[in-house]
């Protein structure tokens, strides 16, 4: 006897099957309870030193502007007077199109190497690929709020200074002796930047500017709907809800500002389907998004590279909150453990901060402004480097000190706290 | 004995293929989600002794995913986007195969290439060239309005749901088409013959002879192409990017993108898997039930 398909000679019937799935839902969701029985541990690292005072990975304490702190070295630097190593590869590991290929080929050139360009996702995982010994590069971008990792780590060595005269004499005295790695033990400052709000203002109408409270644009944009973005960063998006109630402590540990900044954050769904992205160089140039969170380089970058013929610079425009109020960070270098060139290593840092190199990646690259002296930030709007109605883009040596606002490194509890806020609002549940 | 050994040793290649890339690397999985983390550079630090494993972060994992926790909404909305792209891509996906099969007489082999030929492209390229093509401007919004369909430009990308099941249909529909082309080639015609010949409608004889025999083929697309959906987290990143459209692979992505908790990344991975299981059990049974009938009826 034959039997057709319908007729199911094994027996179970889709019926059953739903019942046996059920059954099994049923059972995953009770293996919650029985797994937390086995005993169990989150916890991802000490939170908290000897004296119960906050520390960072490693036990290092925690860099604020009002705080400096100097790092202990894990070795000493390199001795003085040595001279640079030369022939085969010089590899610089960086965020990708972040620095500028053809002065990486005239370093290359003058020393006899030749440069490599590695780029990473982001600092965390670039740091995550160098522990692990994916990668070997000379030296890296870093920035003050990863730095702990990469010194207790022991992933960047200790610079000699002597080796890096232009730190001294061409960068924004709150630079050399930076909060964050006092006697600048192992970094040099790139580049600077402060978070505020991009928009076009061909389609934005309100005069964002003059709002008694800029950020509430973000929860005003119901006509923007679906132009409206924030960036993809734990700290910015959850630092910005916090700073529009007013919160300038920007590195709070505190659980009930970190869930209310992000229950707020979530009230952007249903106000403008809020979008959540790092392409505001490119997108509010272009027109595809209206309003932006972004960084002051990128309305420079944008201006350069991104804004279509036909379309007026007038059409952009940027603000940041004033000094106190704004956050304010800077974009680091420093020499990775794994260099086989640490002369040459010391001097491409230096080279970074030449004035001709450093203004050059600034306004014929990235769009990024090095902490130079020599930046007349005037002269920059009179020079037509940067438009007048992106004027607030350009930072000064003011905009930093101790009553600035920087985001520094958290405690372990601390990351884990905004990583899983973060995590909430990106889930885009229930608001 | 050499004789003995000679056919099973043919599968050696697959069962070392399957271990080295598969069993090894899932184990490896498995050690990280129930694993700690290094506390200074916040690497995974896999446990790998059964006896040792730490649930916390599986444990956090479920209790995000379960009614209430913060995930549960991303969970559902990604069986939702998933089950929608499938239907789709059956709904288009099943004309196309048959058609080929059986219609397409010597343009068979010109439609399977046109069907494979967007899969020389990568991925990535071919989603960012829909970003293009569905800007305000776009070709796409310039082609409705020309046709009267619009009588102004929809926003396909500022964050809607439609445009990421779209997308998906889209970059996934060929791996549906192709194993469902191949079973609906594989079925003998004197089978629908017999049916017609037994006074069966076309409909009737599409219904109860070819849809059932072509089951094997939709089952195989349909796991070919949901496995990878349910992980899917660029496709919503490029053509959306709002969180009200992010997927379960989006949190997955966050967590593996440096910071303190990569366990819990690698734990979401594994109530993933353990999910997929049970799609893939139901597949197999169903496959093995429909070899049998498929026999069945060729014994006919």
């Amino acid at each position: 006897m034959t039997l057709h398909p319908k007729e199911r000679p094994d027996g179970t019937t889709r019926r059953d099957f739903l019942l046996r799935s059920a059954a099994g839902a049923t059972l995953l969701s009770g293996a919650g309870g029985l797994l937390a029985a086995c005993g169990n541990s989150t916890t991802v690292a000490q939170a908290t030193g000897t004296s119960g005072e906050p520390v960072g990975p490693g036990g290092l304490p925690l860099a604020r502007p009002d705080k400096r702190v100097v790092l202990p070295r894990w070795e000493d630097p390199i001795e003085s007077g040595l001279k640079p190593e030369t022939g085969g590869t010089f590899t610089v590991y960086n965020y990708p199109a972040y620095l500028y290929k053809k002065l990486l080929k005239e370093f290359g050139a003058k020393y006899g190497v030749d440069v490599q360009y590695t780029p990473f996702d982001n600092i965390n995982s670039g740091l995550a690929r160098l522990a692990s010994g994916a990668v070997t590069p000379d030296v890296m971008e870093i920035t003050p709020d990863t730095l702990d990792i990469g010194v207790a780590g022991k992933l960047v060595k200790p610079l000699n200074l002597d080796y890096i005269p232009n730190l001294k004499k061409n960068i924004w005295p709150q630079l050399i002796d930076p909060f964050y790695d006092g006697e600048s033990r192992f970094t040099v400052p790139y580049t600077c930047y402060a978070t505020g709000i991009a928009w076009r203002t061909d389609h934005v109408t309100e005069d964002i500017a003059g709002m008694p409270q800029p950020w509430d644009i973000f929860w005003q944009s119901q006509a923007y709907k679906g132009r409206v973005a924030l960036l993809s960063e734990n700290r910015e998006t959850i630092g910005m809800a916090l700073l529009r109630k007013g919160i300038t402590d920007i590195n709070t540990e505190d659980p009930a500002l970190v869930n209310q900044a992000v229950s707020d954050l979530k009230e952007l769904y249903g106000i403008c389907n809020i979008k959540v992205d790092d392409i505001q160089y490119q997108s509010v140039p272009e027109g595809s998004s209206w309003l932006h969170q972004a960084w002051s380089g990128d309305m420079i970058a944008g201006y350069i590279y991104y804004l279509p013929k036909g379309t007026p610079a007038s059409a952009l425009a940027y603000w940041k909150a004033p000094h106190g109020k704004v956050p304010i960070q800077n974009d680091c270098f420093a020499i990775c453990s794994t260099t086989k060139k640490p002369v040459l290593s010391h001097l491409f840092l230096n080279y970074l901060l030449d004035n001709g190199v450093a203004y050059s990646n600034f306004v014929d690259f990235n769009g990024y402004q090095p902490p130079l002296n020599e930046i007349d930030p005037s002269s920059l709007v009179t020079k037509g480097v940067v438009p007048e109605n992106l004027a607030d883009s350009v930072l000064t040596d003011e905009d930093l000190g101790p009553d600035s606002l920087q985001y520094g490194t958290l405690t372990s509890v601390g990351q884990q706290l905004w990583e899983d806020g973060y995590s909430n609002f990106q889930a885009g549940g229930g608001s | 004995m050499y004789r003995r050994w000679l056919w099973p040793g043919f599968a050696f290649p697959g069962v070392l293929w399957l271990v080295l890339l598969f069993v090894v690397p899932f184990y490896a999985v498995l050690g990280v989600a129930l694993g700690t983390v290094d506390p200074i550079l916040f690497q995974p630090v896999p446990i790998w002794n059964p006896l040792e494993w730490n649930v916390g972060w599986l444990t956090e994992v479920i209790n995000r995913l379960a009614p209430g926790g913060i995930w549960f909404d991303v969970g559902i909305r990604t069986v939702v986007y998933v089950a929608l792209s499938l239907a789709l891509c059956l709904l288009i996906g099943y004309p196309v195969a048959y058609y080929t099969a059986r219609h397409a007489g010597r343009w068979k082999g010109l439609i399977l290439i046109l069907i494979i030929l967007p899969l020389w492209i990568s991925y990535m390229m071919r989603m960012l060239a829909w970003v293009n093509l569905l800007q305000a401007n776009g070709y796409v919004n310039r082609f409705l309005m020309f046709t009267h369909v619009l009588s102004q430009p929809r926003d396909w990308l500022g964050g809607s749901a439609s445009t990421v099941v779209f997308a998906l249909v889209y970059g996934y529909i060929p791996y549906l088409i192709l194993p469902l082309f191949a079973s609906l080639d594989r079925i003998d015609r004197s089978h629908l013959e017999a049916a017609r010949d037994l006074g069966a409608s076309p409909w009737s004889a599409f219904r109860n002879v070819t849809l059932p025999l072509s089951k094997t083929g939709i089952l195989g697309g349909a796991v070919l192409i949901t496995l990878p959906m349910f992980g899917d987290y660029y496709t919503p990143n490029i053509v959306s990017s709002s969180p009200r459209t992010s997927m379960i692979g989006n949190q997955i992505d966050l967590y593996f993108h440096g910071g303190p908790q990569p366990t819990i990344g690698a734990a979401l991975t594994i109530v993933l898997a353990a999910f997929l299981t049970l799609l893939m059990l139901y597949y197999m049974r169903s496959i093995h039930r429909a070899q049998r009938a498929v026999g069945a009826v060729g014994a006919l």
